[in-house]
């Protein structure tokens, strides 16, 4: 069986963390990204609002959002600086209009463009070693205003880099402490970030920005003085994923799903009993339900050597498209089998999909107590929420 | 040792929405007189369901014997009268 050919031998993987300060329900640093899907860009913009709170909340929304919008149609950046710092509105306390930000554009040959104005400046991670930018002054004249410079640096970034954002949040903390009296520093931080990539050289984007919050939010003895924000962006191989449901409708070809299983590079999901026994049957393994752990609506995951996660068909499929469409964060769901599921598509850049289309005739009983909808329907709603809600890749073959 | 009864729960669709679910208690519901006695695992599927004629689901496994239409109840029915 063929799978879409990868055309990109590297994707870019981006997230981001935030402690907002103090109580603040609101945070004042915005981090925003966009796919342009057919332009093969991404774009992403941290910003950093004056003050905390709802203020700073709103001035950093606008920055971002305008700095999104104006880069994803026009890519010069002076320009978008010059229309943001108009916009903005006047504190009334401080007489300014102010918000920093920091703006990445990676486009389809993996050219990067980073505009910065007031941020701490963005590190960029070659393996575990922080590599320096060239970077030039651009100045940017507003009517009646004092002129600002705005930072530009352009570079072409290979698989492996990572492009890490912050926040002052994040290179201030610790600030007036007896071990970092002048705060954590763009320095110290770029150390710790080295020391994170040693420590585990595929680290995530998500883990690694996590990893430099926390570590911000420790140099202020457990507080968040001000916003804490680290964006990650991190160009890797992209990660495949396989899932199998349903028996093939003629069973001559029940042999293809055990060659998948030992063929497909990367990680593998059954979703459905009968499936999950063909594979057994035809590659001579065993399933082991695993009783115990018992979400009250979903039956029990299983485990098969060879594959990474074995769940009933079409109930935790159906529960799957519902996390997907209502956008839950799987991370702050009840460990299932279908979170489970949601978890490694979320992980996974490229998912292919396999739908055997052999009904089993009882489950069409209208006696039956639960409306059970059809796999292939299911499956095809699954894969458009993957492709426009999660910027993912995807492929469905039926069998 | 082996165990006197080797129950094994089906937990493939038809069975688990017509009253498997219940059956995934079995191991915290099992009278004290049968806990040394019973083996409990679970099945992706028995297939019983495909093959006309085997009954209702859910179906379980005691042994060798097919039992359809289980419950709790029943199960530890059979294995008193076993």
């Amino acid at each position: 069986m063929e799978f879409p050919k990868i055309t990109n031998n590297c994707c870019v993987e981006v997230d981001f963390r935030q402690k907002n300060c103090g109580r603040q329900r609101t945070g004042g640093d915005v981090f925003l990204s966009r796919k342009l899907k057919e332009q093969q860009r991404v774009i992403s913009v941290l910003s950093d609002g004056l003050g905390s709170g709802i203020k700073a909340g709103v001035l950093a929304t606008l920055t971002s959002v305008m700095g999104l919008n104006y880069m994803s149609s026009f890519r010069d950046p002076a320009k978008a600086a010059r229309s943001i710092m108009d916009t903005l509105p006047v504190c009334s306390e401080r007489h300014i209009s102010y918000s920093t930000f920091s703006l990445v554009d990676v486009d389809f040959e993996n050219e990067v463009k980073i505009v910065e104005y007031d941020n701490p400046p963005v590190l960029v991670a070659r393996g575990s070693e922080i590599i320096r930018l060239e970077r030039s002054q651009v100045q940017v004249t507003r009517a009646g205003r004092e002129p600002v410079a705005i930072s530009v640096a352009d570079f072409q970034a290979r698989p492996g880099d990572r492009i890490i954002m912050l926040s002052d949040g994040v290179s201030q903390s610790g600030i007036g402490s007896q071990s970092l009296p002048f705060g954590w520093g763009i320095e110290k931080t770029g150390n710790f970030i080295r020391e994170q990539i040693e420590k585990k050289a595929d680290i995530s984007a998500c883990e690694l920005a996590a990893a430099v919050v926390d570590k911000a939010w420790v140099n202020n003895g457990g507080h968040a003085l001000d916003d804490i924000t680290c964006g990650v962006i991190y160009f890797r191989q992209p990660r495949q994923l396989l899932i199998m449901t349903g028996p093939p409708y003629d069973q001559k070809k029940d042999r293809l799903l055990a060659d998948l299983v030992g063929n497909f590079p990367g990680r593998k999901i059954i979703c459905g009993g009968t499936t999950a026994n063909i594979v057994a049957r035809e590659t001579g393994r065993e399933v082991h339900v695993m009783l115990g752990k018992i979400d009250p609506d979903l039956p029990p995951d299983s485990v098969m050597e060879g594959v990474d996660l074995i769940t009933e068909g079409i109930l935790t499929v159906g529960r799957v498209a519902r996390y997907l469409e209502d956008r839950r964060n799987p991370e702050t769901l009840n460990l299932n089998p279908a979170t489970k599921i949601v978890r490694m598509l979320l992980n996974s850049d490229i998912i292919n999909f396999v739908v055997g289309t052999r009904v089993n005739e009882f489950h069409q009983d209208p006696n039956m107590p639960v409306e059970l909808e059809i796999r292939r329907n299911v499956i095809k709603k699954i894969a458009a929420l993957l492709e426009n809600q999660y910027l993912k890749e995807t492929s469905i073959q039926y069998i | 040792m082996s165990k006197k009864f080797k129950i094994t729960i089906c937990s493939g669709t038809a069975c688990y929405v017509l009253g498997g679910a219940q059956l995934m208690m079995l191991e915290d519901l099992m009278p004290a007189e049968f806990r040394d006695q019973v083996e409990i695992v679970g099945s992706a599927c028995l297939q019983a369901c495909r093959q006309g004629g085997s009954g209702q689901p859910p179906f379980v496994k005691i042994n060798d014997y097919l039992m359809e239409s289980a419950s709790i109840a029943k199960i530890v029915d059979y294995m008193r009268k076993h």
